[in-house]
C-alpha cells in the first residue's frame, strides 16, 4: 500500500510540474515581444522609495520614457480610435508610474494584461508595500471602490441538455428571485442588529442564518470573513448605504450567468472542481460589495486627504490618497475595509440562496441533490497582508489588487485542501455573451506578480463612446442569435457591457497563460445572463 | 406635500456626459457657480434614471461643506447620492442652491425636489457607486461661463 501511495504522490508532483511548463522568466518571456506588439505594463521603480525621494519624483514628475517595462498589451476592440487608445495607454502609464511613486513599495508596480485607465490605480494594477517599512502606506485608491468585488462559481450535476428546454423560466426566475440593478433593495430581512453582526462574522454569519453551506466557506478566499474587521470604524453613512442593498446583484458589468462548460485544458484539476465533461451546467455570480464599499471607500479618501497633509505625504493625483499602514487612518481603512470584504461575502452567499432557490424550485429536487457546491470565490479588488519571497528574503507584505485577482501556487497554506495539488482556482468573468475561465495559479506567478493574474476583460471603449456606437437592439439581437437568454434591469444600456466594449478575454487568458502567471483549466460560456 | 409653480418649473439642460473609459465625466456649466453645481447634480440623476420620468412629490434639504471648491464639489454630490441611496431614496429632476458660501467657508444648502426611486416606474439607469476626485476641474474666472467636470464610478 505505501508503494502504491508513494508512487500516485510522485505521479501527482510530477504532474504539477508537468503542467506548470516552466519555461523561463515572465519578464524574459514578454521581452521580446515588446517592441513587436505594443507597450508597457510592468513599472519596476528606479529604487526603493521614502518620502524625501518620493517628493523628487513628484517634482521631476515620473517620465513613463524611464520606467522598464514587460507584458504587452492586448490590442484593444475593433471601434477604439487610435487617438483615443492613445489617451488611454497616457493615462494608464501614468497611473502605473504614480504608483510605483508611493512610498514603501516593493519590487515592482505591475500592470496585468486586461489592464484599463482608472484613477488613482488603474484597473488591473496590483502593487505591494512592505508591513515593516514604517513609511509603507495602504491606499483606497489601490482597492477600488467595490471592495471585494468578486467571482463565485457554483456547479450542478445538471448538463446542457437537462437546462436547455427550460432555459427561459430558469432565466426568469433567477431574474425574479435575485435583485438587480439601480435603486433595488434586498429582500432577506435585516436590521441594524443583522447587519453589524454579518460586518463582523462573513460567511459565518451566512451560515448560522442558514443562508450557506458548511462547505461553501471552504471554497472561498479567507474563508468567507476577514477576521480584523472591526464594524466599529465603520461610518454611521455606509451602513445605512449597505443595510438596504445586501443580498442585491447591482449594476454596472456586475452579472449571474449560467454557463456550461466548452472546453477543459485540464482534465485533472478540473476534475478537482467536480467539472466531469463538456456540457456541464455551472452558475457564475459576479457582485461586490455594493453602497456600503463604496461609501467606506469614499470616507477613507476623505480621511486619508487629511492624513496626508499631516503626514506630509504628496501623490501625484489627488484620487491616490493614502495614509502610512500603521496610522490611525491606514489601521482604520484596514478595518473597515475587511468589514466591507465580509459585507460583499454575505452578499454572495445570499445570492448563491437564491440562486440555488430558483433551481431547486426548477428541477424540483433539492440544491443538494443538485450538487450546487461553491467551486470557489474570489475577490478581485481587496488589499492583503501576505507572506512572499522578495529577493530571496521572506516578506510580509500589504498586496493591493486592484481588477486584479489572487492566484496561489499548489501547496500554498492558504488555499483549501481540495486543491493543495492543483493550486488555486481563478475564476475570470468575461462580458455579457462572451465566455469565462476558470484558471489555476502557479509558481510563475507567485515568484513574478506576487501570486496575482488577471480579472477579466478590462474596457476597450468608454461607456459614453459605447452609447454612441453600438444599438442596443444590435446587442440583445446578437445574443438572441447566440441563442443566450437574457434579462437585464435596464435593457438600454446593455451596449455598455456589450462585448465589442471590451478587450477579449480569451487574449487576456491566453497571454496569463503564456506568461505562466497562471495556467488555463476551464472555459466556460454562458446560456443565460441576468444583470442589472 | 403641495409646491408652487415656479418650484414645479424645470431648469434648462446645460450638462453633457463625456468620454471616460470605465467611468463617465459630468461636464456641467452655467452663468454662476450655482447655476453649474445644480446642473452638475441633475446631470448625476440623468445617469441613474431618465429624468422625465420622475414627478415632484417630496423635497428633502441637504448641508455640504468642503475645505476648498473641489471639496464642496465633491461632498455636495456625495450627499445628493447618499439622499439616493437610502432612505428617502430620493431620485430629483430639480435642484435649487439655496446657500452658496464661498471664501473663509465653503458650504452649501440645497433644496432638492423628486420622489421616492420605485423600479417600475422610474427606468433603471447606471448605479453612480461613487464620486471621485479625478481629473476634477472647477473653471471659475470672472467674466467667463463657470464650467465643472467630475468624473463619477459607476
Amino acid at each position: 500500500m505505501e508503494d502504491g501511495l508513494v508512487k500516485k504522490l510522485e505521479d501527482n508532483t510530477k504532474r504539477i510540474f508537468e503542467n506548470m511548463n516552466v519555461k523561463s522568466s515572465y519578464s524574459e518571456i514578454t521581452k521580446g515581444k515588446i517592441r513587436s506588439i505594443e507597450p508597457p505594463i510592468i513599472i519596476i521603480p528606479k529604487k526603493q522609495q521614502d518620502s524625501e525621494t518620493t517628493k523628487k519624483q513628484v517634482e521631476q514628475k515620473i517620465k513613463p520614457a524611464e520606467i522598464s517595462v514587460a507584458v504587452t498589451k492586448i490590442k484593444s476592440a475593433g471601434h477604439a480610435s487610435k487617438a483615443h487608445s492613445q489617451y488611454f495607454e497616457e493615462a494608464m502609464n501614468q497611473a502605473i508610474a504614480n504608483v510605483a511613486a508611493l512610498p514603501g513599495i516593493v519590487g515592482k508596480s505591475i500592470g496585468l494584461p486586461d489592464i484599463h485607465s482608472g484613477y488613482g490605480f488603474a484597473i488591473g494594477n496590483m502593487a505591494a508595500f512592505d508591513m515593516n517599512d514604517p513609511l509603507s502606506v495602504v491606499s483606497p485608491g489601490g482597492v477600488g471602490f467595490d471592495i471585494n468585488c468578486g467571482v463565485r462559481l457554483l456547479r450542478t450535476n445538471l448538463y446542457e441538455k437537462d437546462v436547455a428546454p427550460v432555459k427561459e423560466n430558469l432565466a426568469q426566475s433567477l431574474f425574479d428571485h435575485i435583485p438587480v440593478g439601480v435603486g433595488s433593495k434586498g429582500i432577506i430581512p435585516m436590521n441594524a442588529k443583522d447587519l453589524e453582526e454579518a460586518l463582523e462574522m462573513g460567511m459565518d454569519w451566512s451560515l448560522r442564518e442558514g443562508h450557506s453551506w458548511a462547505e461553501d466557506k471552504e471554497h472561498c478566499e479567507e474563508y468567507g470573513r476577514m477576521l480584523n474587521a472591526d464594524p466599529a470604524k465603520v461610518s454611521m453613512r455606509a451602513k445605512k448605504r449597505g443595510l438596504p442593498q445586501l443580498g442585491t446583484l447591482g449594476a454596472g458589468n456586475h452579472y449571474v450567468e449560467i454557463q456550461v462548460v466548452d472546453e477543459i485544458f485540464d482534465k485533472w484539476a478540473a476534475a478537482k472542481m467536480g467539472i466531469e465533461e463538456k456540457g456541464q451546467v455551472c452558475v457564475m455570480i459576479h457582485s461586490g460589495s455594493r453602497g456600503f464599499g463604496h461609501q467606506v471607500a469614499t470616507d477613507a479618501l476623505v480621511e486619508m486627504e487629511k492624513a496626508m497633509k499631516r503626514d506630509k505625504i504628496e501623490t501625484n493625483d489627488r484620487q491616490l490618497a493614502c495614509a502610512r499602514i500603521n496610522s490611525k487612518e491606514g489601521q482604520d481603512y484596514l478595518k473597515s475595509m475587511a468589514a466591507a470584504a465580509n459585507f460583499a461575502w454575505v452578499n454572495r452567499s445570499s445570492m448563491t440562496f437564491l440562486t440555488r432557490q430558483a433551481f431547486a424550485k426548477q428541477f424540483g429536487m433539492a440544491p443538494d441533490d443538485l450538487d450546487m457546491h461553491v467551486i470557489y470565490d474570489v475577490s478581485h479588488n481587496i488589499a492583503k497582508i501576505e507572506e512572499h519571497i522578495v529577493d530571496g528574503r521572506h516578506k510580509t507584505l500589504l498586496v493591493h489588487r486592484k481588477g486584479s485577482t489572487r492566484a496561489f501556487p499548489p501547496h500554498h497554506p492558504l488555499i483549501p485542501v481540495d486543491y493543495q495539488l492543483t493550486g488555486q482556482p481563478v475564476l475570470i468573468g468575461g462580458t455579457m455573451g462572451t465566455c469565462s475561465y476558470v484558471l489555476t495559479g502557479t509558481l510563475q506567478g507567485m515568484i513574478e506578480t506576487f501570486g496575482s493574474t488577471c480579472h477579466g476583460a478590462g474596457r476597450a471603449l468608454s461607456r459614453a463612446k459605447s452609447r454612441r456606437n453600438i444599438e442596443y437592439k444590435d446587442v440583445l439581437q446578437k445574443l438572441k442569435d447566440m441563442d443566450i437568454a437574457i434579462r437585464v434591469a435596464s435593457p438600454k444600456l446593455v451596449m455598455e457591457e456589450a462585448p465589442e466594449s471590451y478587450k477579449n478575454v480569451t487574449d487576456v487568458v491566453d497571454t496569463c497563460h503564456a506568461a505562466g502567471i497562471s495556467k488555463k483549466a476551464i472555459k466556460l460560456r454562458p446560456i443565460a445572463v441576468i444583470k442589472g | 406635500m403641495s409646491f408652487t409653480a415656479e418650484e414645479l418649473e424645470l431648469a434648462p439642460k446645460k450638462y453633457e456626459y463625456l468620454d471616460h473609459t470605465a467611468d463617465v465625466q459630468l461636464h456641467s456649466w452655467g452663468d454662476t457657480l450655482k447655476e453649474a453645481f445644480e446642473q452638475c447634480g441633475i446631470s448625476m440623476f440623468g445617469y441613474m434614471t431618465e429624468l422625465e420620468s420622475i414627478e415632484i412629490k417630496q423635497c428633502e434639504e441637504i448641508e455640504a461643506t468642503g475645505d476648498d471648491l473641489e471639496g464642496l464639489l465633491f461632498h455636495f454630490l456625495d450627499e445628493l447620492l447618499f439622499l439616493f441611496s437610502c432612505d428617502p431614496f430620493l431620485i430629483c429632476s430639480k435642484l435649487v442652491i439655496t446657500q452658496f458660501e464661498t471664501g473663509e467657508e465653503f458650504r452649501i444648502k440645497c433644496k432638492c425636489y423628486g420622489e421616492e426611486f420605485q423600479i417600475g416606474k422610474h427606468p433603471q439607469g447606471t448605479e453612480v457607486k461613487a464620486i471621485t476626485y479625478s481629473a476634477m476641474h472647477i473653471v471659475n474666472e470672472p467674466d467667463k461661463r463657470k464650467e465643472l467636470f467630475v468624473i463619477i464610478d459607476i
